[in-house]
Formats: structure tokens, C-alpha cells, sequence
């Protein structure tokens, strides 16, 4: 209403009336007119599909809406794109959730046999999500997120990404979907033919081979490491170590007061390294994080020889050692990639659909280039609101020429380029497809 | 006492020999000790033979379900099985030979494998169960080879082939040495060999992050090819379970098997449990179900209610638990009796919804803890009024008139007049007195009200029970 009266007294403009038609509709409306005219239904479709003619990975996947009346519905499937849309048009989900592909239609569920219906394939899934780690952020907790502890997701795309892709690193994957969640955390999506066909067991080997945060709030210390490092913790590491000092010990100052320096100590076993630097940061508690941390690492020095006992050089390096590995192992806790192991460990979870509308920050799920992972800002993604008004400001611009070439109304925004990095990276899979296929084709006629 | 006195099976495979010694056709010759269990046994078996030894090898699955379930130390547990292999199911070397009856053993072993595969396989739950613990036992005993057996077994199943193609050579290794030497640091480099296979057939390595992998080839010492074994015998049984399944009707046309096959899936160890040192802290999760009958009402129907439901809500669970301390169930067998009993209850769900720690928590291990003691009956009445979905409370306070009365009616208090009679004290809201009189009614003897003193503890009600049939047992005798 404000608004409106502020119309009627300015000269309005373009800009303004767009606004104002923007912020008349409703959620439900904002919605609708994105699955109407954003949503990418052909390469989603291709994605999901696997290949450009229809096949059981889309005809049997599951896929669940949550109503705007807050139902959530299971167990729906649909033929194809086009059908899609419709049911999107016509129930105005909230929420899209993405489940497996089933030994039918999933909504041929109540139909089938007993013990018929079945998961069998899905993509293999990875969710994080901020608010794991709001023991060790103080910017912001819960909902809230900043640039500063974004880039704790940061540092857990950069290592998992490298530790699932690619031949030169330890699973060999190539297609692998980074997708913004709409609010705090980050999904991916690994696309490639093997890591679908896994089953639960393969699921949590990868997932626990990448876990390395164990035990609750009941536990202070999470992370034990044992020497030799595994070629992979030992990559994780050089990555932890390039960003700690900025993220850990900067953006979040973690041992800013006693409560939280105490917090940090407790990752060291020895109780003599704690007394002398809980000693000296009492006297003078304002050195910041990154001064505390020095001193810290004195200690561990210092801490090599033992007061008044003379020891060997074997011994001298073997308890060298051992202190380095706490200092590794405090770095890890603070910032490894804290996982959702559920989401990843059963084939038949439920995790949200990219482009989806986040209900509360209006926010689409948009996917994030590998290249620009350090780059990708998430208060710089376009809200459902933004998309609406830039494509109205466009239209508004170019009035409809005969004979030209009838633009998408995506490419008018600044969701384009996220849209347009999806159909590269199915494209990709599609390929990947044919030649499997052609492949398996080339072996039944040699026989 | 051992658990074969509780099954009552005779002991050791030489006094079986009796029974089976009119069999004799068809004996197979077993060379190795361990197989695959890919060819089924071609012997004629007695009715005795085929119920002993499907007993035998049920019991030492049951005893690697519990020490799994027990979490015990890798060292406590190895010892206690090796026990339990030698008394049920033992299989000595071909060089131990003289001595042992090797080829009885093996025989057993065989045998006992593919009858327990058809009491098993007729469900998903019961094939993942048959499935899980079937792989323990191979494993355990796999491990246990001498570095000889393990490769005369690998021949012998053509495994042995199948990695030899990809081993990596001296090049290979040597480019690779770091990587190698970091991620298997428990083998000696220079003297180990290594072979690439897909990481999807070591899963058990790559979960516990000790192996190398690049662009998703593992690379394994063949010191840690029991993964691969591993994963080898779980597929070939997985299937083949699943193949019984549909063939089983085929099975038992004459209609003699069935019968045991059925009683074979409901067996549990500690059957016929009946001995009184058990009392004092040696109660074990799978004597719950036999002393249920010295349990008062109110236990009676938590007890119920769990097994039926596969669940108890939380005043339940304490009310249930405490009293089961009471009895002589040690943290551990609570531990394992709680989580065999939420069988619908997955691993995760039963750590995240605090089940454990509550259990933990009544044995003063959690929290402020306290040590908790069992709930006398005042609390039981006053204390925590049970709701919707609840079974905790005292069945005399907590149930409808017609509702008690059918419980007392199961329980054995048949005569309406003696059933009016403890409903007039309910009434009266004398519920200590009913449930005491219920217990003279129950327990022969005093047919007489008011000879014993009024029970004002479950656990006091249990003990008296329990007494009192020790003391009829030795008058009887």
C-alpha cells in the first residue's frame, strides 16, 4: 500500500510500476508465474531422464511436493516434462523434493505387490548446511548467514569436491552438481551411471570416508587423527590449513572469550599445555584469536621437552609429532565439512529439488559453477521477486518485433547464467550417456 | 552353565555319532575347511542330525548377534567365540587331523549352512538377519586361516584369479609408494603385493578410510583381501537366499521339514532357563521372556505391550527398565535387551531418539548420575499418570474395571468370585492389597487371604515369585 501511495505523487516511471506489480502479487502468485515462465523444465527433464527419450529414470523417479497449505505429498511421478509443468502449475508446490528411481511408478505405489516396489537407483547426495556448525561460527546462528561463514561451505565444496572428482583424486566421479539450498547450506548432486547404481552399504562407505566430525555437543573433542595421515586427509589438510587462519581465527575470532578459548583447549589431551595458556590468556584475555593462536603453537613447541626430563631425539621427534597431530586435528574441527550422513546414506532419502523457490528468502536454487566456487556469493542470488521485476523492466524495453526470435524470458534475468551452466552440465551427462550406450550396443553385436 | 545344558543338546559331535552311524550313503569328502557354501550337501541326515545341527550353528549365530550387539573389545570377544566355535561348531586343519573327526566337522559345518538357509530365507528380514550373521561367522573364520589356507582357499574359488590379473607391477608400486605406504601403513611395503579393483568391492576398507583409492580404483595389500572375500560370499548367499526362497516349496513335498524349519526362526538361546545363581547379576536379555510369568501385573503388561508394539514410550521404558535392573540385568544385557526388543527401531533412530543414553541414564551412567533405584509401588500409582499411547502405571489404579478383570482372567485368576473380590479392593483403592491377594492366588498355597504381608514393590512381588517356585522345584525333587 505504501508504495502505491507514493505513486500517486511522483511521476511515476517504469521502474516503479514494475516494482509495484512485484510486490502486489503474493507468494503463491510470485510462485506460480516462476513455474510458469523460470522453471528450466528441458534440461531438467534431460538431467533427470538421462536421455533425450523418455526413459524409467524419469517415468519411475519419485518426486514430493509440499502444498502451500503445508501437505506434504509422497510418492508422485510424471511422464514427462510436460506433464510436470501442468502438476506444477496446478498445485503450486512450495517445495519440490527429488526421491529414487523405483522398480515402477512410484504413483503406482498402492497398486503393486508386496515387497515389489523398490529403490533403485538415485543420484548420490551430500548436504551441509550452516547450521552444523554453530558451535564454531559467532557471526551469525540458525537461519542467518554472512559472507564470513559462508566460506565455511566454501571450504567444504573445495574439499569435497576434490576428493569425489576425477581421475587424478580418489573416486573418479565427473558429474557433480553443486546447488545452492536457498538459504544456509549447499546440496550436491553426483550424476555419474556408478555412483547411482549404489546401493546403501556403497553410499555410507563414501560418506563415512569423507566424514571426519564425530560425537555431539556431549563431546568437546571431534576429530582424532592417526598417523601415517591417509593420502586424502593429508589433501584435506593442506586445504583446512590454507584457509584456517582467515576463517577460523579472523572472520570468527574462535577464542575471542573464556568460554570459547576453554572450548578449544579441550581439544588438547594434555593438561599441562592448558593450564599454561589458560594462565597466560587470563592476564591478558583481549590478544585476538590470531595472537592466541600463536601462543598456542609455542606451547605445543615448548611441550616437546618435558620439564626436567631428559629425552632422546626419537623421543624428541615421536612427541613432535604428536603434538603436530593435535594441532591438525583442532584445525579440523573447526573447519571440515560437517555432513548430513542420512541424507547421503539411504537411496530412497528425500533432498530438494534444484530451482527451487526457498519459502522464506524467496531464493532460487540456483547451481554453483565449479570454477567460482571462492566467488559464489549467496545474498547476490536472485530471489523469485528479482527475476519477476527484471523480466517486466525487459519487456517493458524491447515491445515484441514480428519475425524476431521469441526470447526465453530466464535469458532477460539474472538467473540466466545459473540456467545456462545447467544445460552445460547435462549436456555433459547426456553425452556421457550416449557413449555408455553406444558402448553397450558395440558389445552386443560383437557377440 | 553352559548354554548347551539350557538347550539340552547332547554334547560334542562324538556322542552324535551314535545316532547318525545307520546313515552312511553318500558322505561327501570335504578337502578344505572353509567354502563358499556353493554346492549343496548330497548326504541322507537323520531327523536328530538335521534339528542337532541346525541348533548348533543357529546358537553360534545368536552368540555373534550378541557380542555384536554387546560391544565388546575385538580381544574379549575373539576369545569368547573361539570358545563358542570349539563347543558347537568346530573345524580343525587338515594337519590337526588324526585327533579331530575333521570330516564330521565339515559335514556339520555344511550341512547346518544350508538347513539354516531354508528356515531363513522365507522373509527380507530374515534372509538380512540369516545374511548378517552368517557373514560374521565366515569372516571370524577366515581371518583365523593360516596365510597358507587363505591362499589355497582362494584358488580353490577361483578368487584368487580373479584379482591376479590387476596386480599392479614393481613400476606401478613404486610410483605409488607414498600413497601406498600411508593409506596401508599395517603392511610391509616392500614384500606386499597390491591389486587394483573398483572401490565398490572393498567397501569395507573405504569406509574405515585404509586403503588408497584414485579416480575410484582401490588398490589393496593382500593382506586386506578378506574385504574382498568378504564381499564375494555376501553377494553369492544374498542371491542364492533369495533363490531358496522361491524354490522352497519344492523343498519339503513329504511335509517333515516345515515343522522345524518353522520352531527354527522362533529358537533363542537360553531356553529352559531355570537356575538360581542367574538371580545375582547373571540374567542375560534372553531370560526376560521366560521369568515374565514372576512378574508382576504391571511389568507383565509393559512386557507385553513391547513385544507387540516393538516399542515403549518413555515412562514405560523407565518403569520397565529400573525393575529389570532390579531383577539382576546387568547395563549391558539392558543395553542389548532394549535394542533387540525395538527390533522396528533402526541403529540411527535408536541413538538419536536417546533410547541408549536413557537406558544408561536409569544405570546412573549419564547425567547427574544418580543411581537410580526401582520405582516402588506408591510411585508407580501417584507418579507420572499415564497418557495416550503409555502402559507404565499400575494395573490396578491405571486399568477399567473389565479390563482388569480379563487381565486377571489370562493371568489364571479364574474364579469370579475371587476376581470380585480384588476389584472390591481396587474400589476401595486398596491396590497394594490387590495385587497382593492376586499374587496368593497365583502362587498355590494360601488360598487364604492375608497370610503374607502386602507387596509394595514389583521387585518385591518378583522375588517372591521367583522363590517360591525355586523352593517347589527342590520339593519336588
Amino acid at each position: 500500500m505504501e508504495s502505491m501511495e507514493i505513486d500517486s505523487q511522483q511521476p511515476t516511471s517504469t521502474e516503479d510500476n514494475n516494482q509495484a506489480f512485484v510486490d502486489q502479487l503474493s507468494a503463491n502468485e510470485k510462485l506460480r508465474i516462476f513455474y510458469q515462465r523460470f522453471f528450466p523444465y528441458k534440461p531438467y527433464y534431460h538431467w533427470l531422464n538421462y536421455e533425450t527419450s523418455p526413459t524409467k529414470a524419469f517415468l519411475n523417479r519419485e518426486f514430493s511436493f509440499t502444498l502451500p497449505n503445508d501437505v506434504y505429498v509422497r510418492y508422485q511421478s510424471f511422464k514427462d516434462a510436460e506433464e510436470l509443468k501442468n502438476e506444477l502449475l496446478k498445485e503450486v508446490p512450495a517445495k519440490i523434493d527429488i526421491g529414487a528411481v523405483y522398480t515402477m511408478r512410484p504413483k503406482d505405489k498402492k497398486f503393486s505387490p508386496p515387497n515389489s516396489f523398490k529403490p533403485i537407483m538415485k543420484e548420490l547426495v551430500i548436504d551441509i548446511d550452516l547450521t552444523d556448525y554453530d558451535d564454531v561460527r559467532q557471526c551469525c546462528s540458525k537461519a542467518d548467514i554472512c559472507l564470513k561463514c559462508w566460506q565455511f561451505i566454501t571450504v567444504a565444496i573445495v574439499i569435497i569436491d576434490k576428493t569425489l572428482r576425477g581421475k587424478l583424486y580418489d573416486f573418479g566421479f565427473k558429474h557433480l552438481l553443486w546447488v545452492y539450498s536457498g538459504r544456509r547450506g549447499v546440496h550436491c548432486w553426483i550424476c555419474d551411471d556408478r555412483a547411482r547404481k549404489l546401493d546403501n552399504d556403497g553410499r555410507k562407505a563414501i560418506i563415512s570416508y569423507l566424514a571426519m566430525i564425530k560425537g555431539g555437543s556431549q563431546q568437546e573433542k571431534k576429530v582424532f587423527l592417526s598417523r601415517p595421515f591417509h593420502p586424502s586427509l593429508e589433501r584435506a589438510y593442506r586445504i583446512v590449513d590454507h584457509y584456517f587462519t582467515v576463517l577460523a581465527l579472523e572472520n570468527q575470532d574462535v577464542m575471542d572469550t573464556p568460554e570459547r578459548w576453554t572450548k578449544l583447549l579441550k581439544c588438547i589431551p594434555e593438561e599441562a599445555i592448558r593450564d599454561v595458556l589458560n594462565e597466560k590468556w587470563e592476564t591478558t584475555p583481549s590478544r585476538d584469536s590470531t595472537l592466541k593462536w600463536d601462543d598456542l603453537m609455542q606451547a605445543l613447541q615448548n611441550a616437546v621437552y618435558l620439564p626436567g626430563k631428559n629425552i632422546s631425539k626419537e623421543v624428541a621427534s615421536k612427541r613432535a609429532e604428536a603434538l603436530e597431530t593435535i594441532k591438525r586435528e583442532i584445525q579440523f574441527q573447526y573447519i571440515y565439512p560437517r555432513l548430513d550422513e542420512n541424507v547421503s546414506a539411504h537411496i530412497n532419502h528425500l533432498l530438494k529439488s534444484p530451482f527451487c523457490i526457498h519459502p522464506s528468502t524467496g531464493r532460487v536454487c540456483v547451481p554453483i559453477p565449479p570454477d567460482d566456487f571462492e566467488n559464489f556469493d549467496p545474498t547476490k542470488v536472485p530471489t523469485v521477486s528479482t527475476i519477476i521485476y527484471e523480466m517486466s523492466q525487459w519487456n517493458e524495453r524491447h515491445p515484441v518485433q514480428s519475425g524476431e526470435r521469441k526470447m526465453s524470458d530466464y535469458e532477460k534475468t539474472s538467473l540466466k547464467p545459473y540456467v545456462k551452466y545447467f544445460e552445460d552440465f547435462v549436456q555433459e551427462v547426456l553425452k556421457d550417456a550416449r557413449i555408455r550406450r553406444r558402448a553397450a550396443q558395440q558389445r552386443t553385436m560383437e557377440f | 552353565m553352559s548354554l548347551q545344558e539350557q538347550i539340552n543338546l547332547p554334547k560334542g559331535i562324538n556322542s552324535r555319532e551314535k545316532n547318525t552311524g545307520e546313515v552312511k550313503l553318500h558322505r561327501q569328502h570335504y578337502s578344505s575347511r572353509l567354502h563358499l557354501y556353493t554346492i549343496p550337501p548330497i548326504d541322507e541326515i537323520t531327523i536328530e542330525e538335521f534339528e542337532s545341527f541346525s541348533l548348533d550353528r543357529l546358537t553360534v549365530l545368536k552368540e555373534f548377534e550378541a557380542t555384536i550387539l554387546r560391544n565388546k573389545s575385538d580381544k574379549e570377544s575373539k576369545e569368547y567365540m573361539n570358545q563358542v566355535l570349539a563347543q558347537y561348531l568346530p573345524l580343525h586343519t587338515n594337519l590337526s587331523s588324526e585327533a579331530y573327526p575333521i570330516q564330521q566337522e565339515r559335514r556339520k559345518d555344511h550341512i547346518s549352512h544350508f538347513i539354516l538357509r531354508l528356515a531363513y530365507c522365507r522373509t527380507e528380514e530374515l534372509r538380512q538377519w540369516f545374511l548378517k550373521y552368517e557373514c560374521a561367522l565366515f569372516k571370524f573364520r577366515f581371518i583365523n586361516l593360516s596365510a597358507s589356507e587363505q591362499l589355497e582357499f582362494l584358488k580353490e574359488n577361483n578368487l584368487n584369479w580373479k584379482c591376479a590379473s590387476i596386480f599392479l607391477d614393481d613400476k606401478e608400486k613404486s610410483e605409488m609408494k607414498e600413497q601406498l605406504t600411508t593409506s596401508s601403513p599395517h603392511v610391509n611395503f616392500a614384500s606386499e603385493t597390491f591389486f587394483e579393483v573398483d572401490f565398490e568391492k572393498v567397501l569395507d576398507l573405504v569406509k574405515r578410510r585404509v586403503v588408497y583409492i584414485k579416480g575410484g580404483k582401490a588398490y589393496v595389500p593382500m593382506r586386506d583381501q578378506v574385504a574382498l572375500v568378504m564381499d564375494e560370499f555376501r553377494n553369492r548367499l544374498d542371491k542364492t537366499l533369495k533363490d531358496t526362497c522361491r524354490a522352497l516349496p519344492e523343498v519339503d513335498q513329504e511335509g517333515q521339514v516345515m515343522p522345524i524349519l518353522n520352531q527354527l526362526n522362533h529358537f533363542k538361546s537360553g531356553q529352559g532357563y531355570s537356575c538360581s545363581n542367574k538371580i545375582e547379576g547373571q540374567i542375560t536379555a534372553d531370560d526376560i521372556d521366560q521369568l515374565t510369568e514372576h512378574f508382576p501385573l504391571c511389568m507383565r503388561h509393559l512386557h507385553k505391550k513391547l513385544r507387540e508394539d516393538k516399542h515403549l514410550k518413555h515412562y514405560g521404558r523407565m518403569q520397565y527398565n529400573l525393575f529389570l535392573k532390579g531383577v539382576g540385568l546387568s547395563l549391558e544385557e539392558a543395553l542389548r535387551f532394549w535394542r533387540m526388543s525395538f527390533s522396528e527401531t533402526n541403529d540411527d533412530q535408536f541413538q538419536k531418539k536417546a533410547y541408549a543414553y536413557n537406558i544408561r541414564h536409569n544405570y546412573g551412567m549419564e547425567g547427574k548420575r544418580t543411581n537410580y533405584s526401582p520405582l516402588n509401588c506408591m510411585r508407580i500409582i501417584t507418579n507420572n499418570q499415564p497418557g495416550e499411547g503409555d502402559h507404565h502405571g499400575c494395573p490396578f489404579r491405571h486399568f477399567s474395571e473389565a479390563n482388569l478383570s480379563h487381565t486377571l482372567h489370562n493371568a489364571g485368576v479364574t474364579d469370579k468370585v475371587q476376581i470380585r473380590q480384588i476389584i472390591d479392593y481396587v474400589k476401595g483403592h486398596h491396590y497394594n492389597i490387590a495385587c497382593t491377594r492376586f499374587f496368593e492366588l497365583t502362587h498355590g498355597g494360601s488360598k487364604e487371604q492375608g497370610m503374607m504381608a502386602a507387596i509394595n514393590h514389583p521387585n518385591e512381588f518378583f522375588e517372591k515369585s521367583y522363590q517360591s517356585s525355586q523352593e517347589s522345584s527342590l520339593g519336588n525333587k
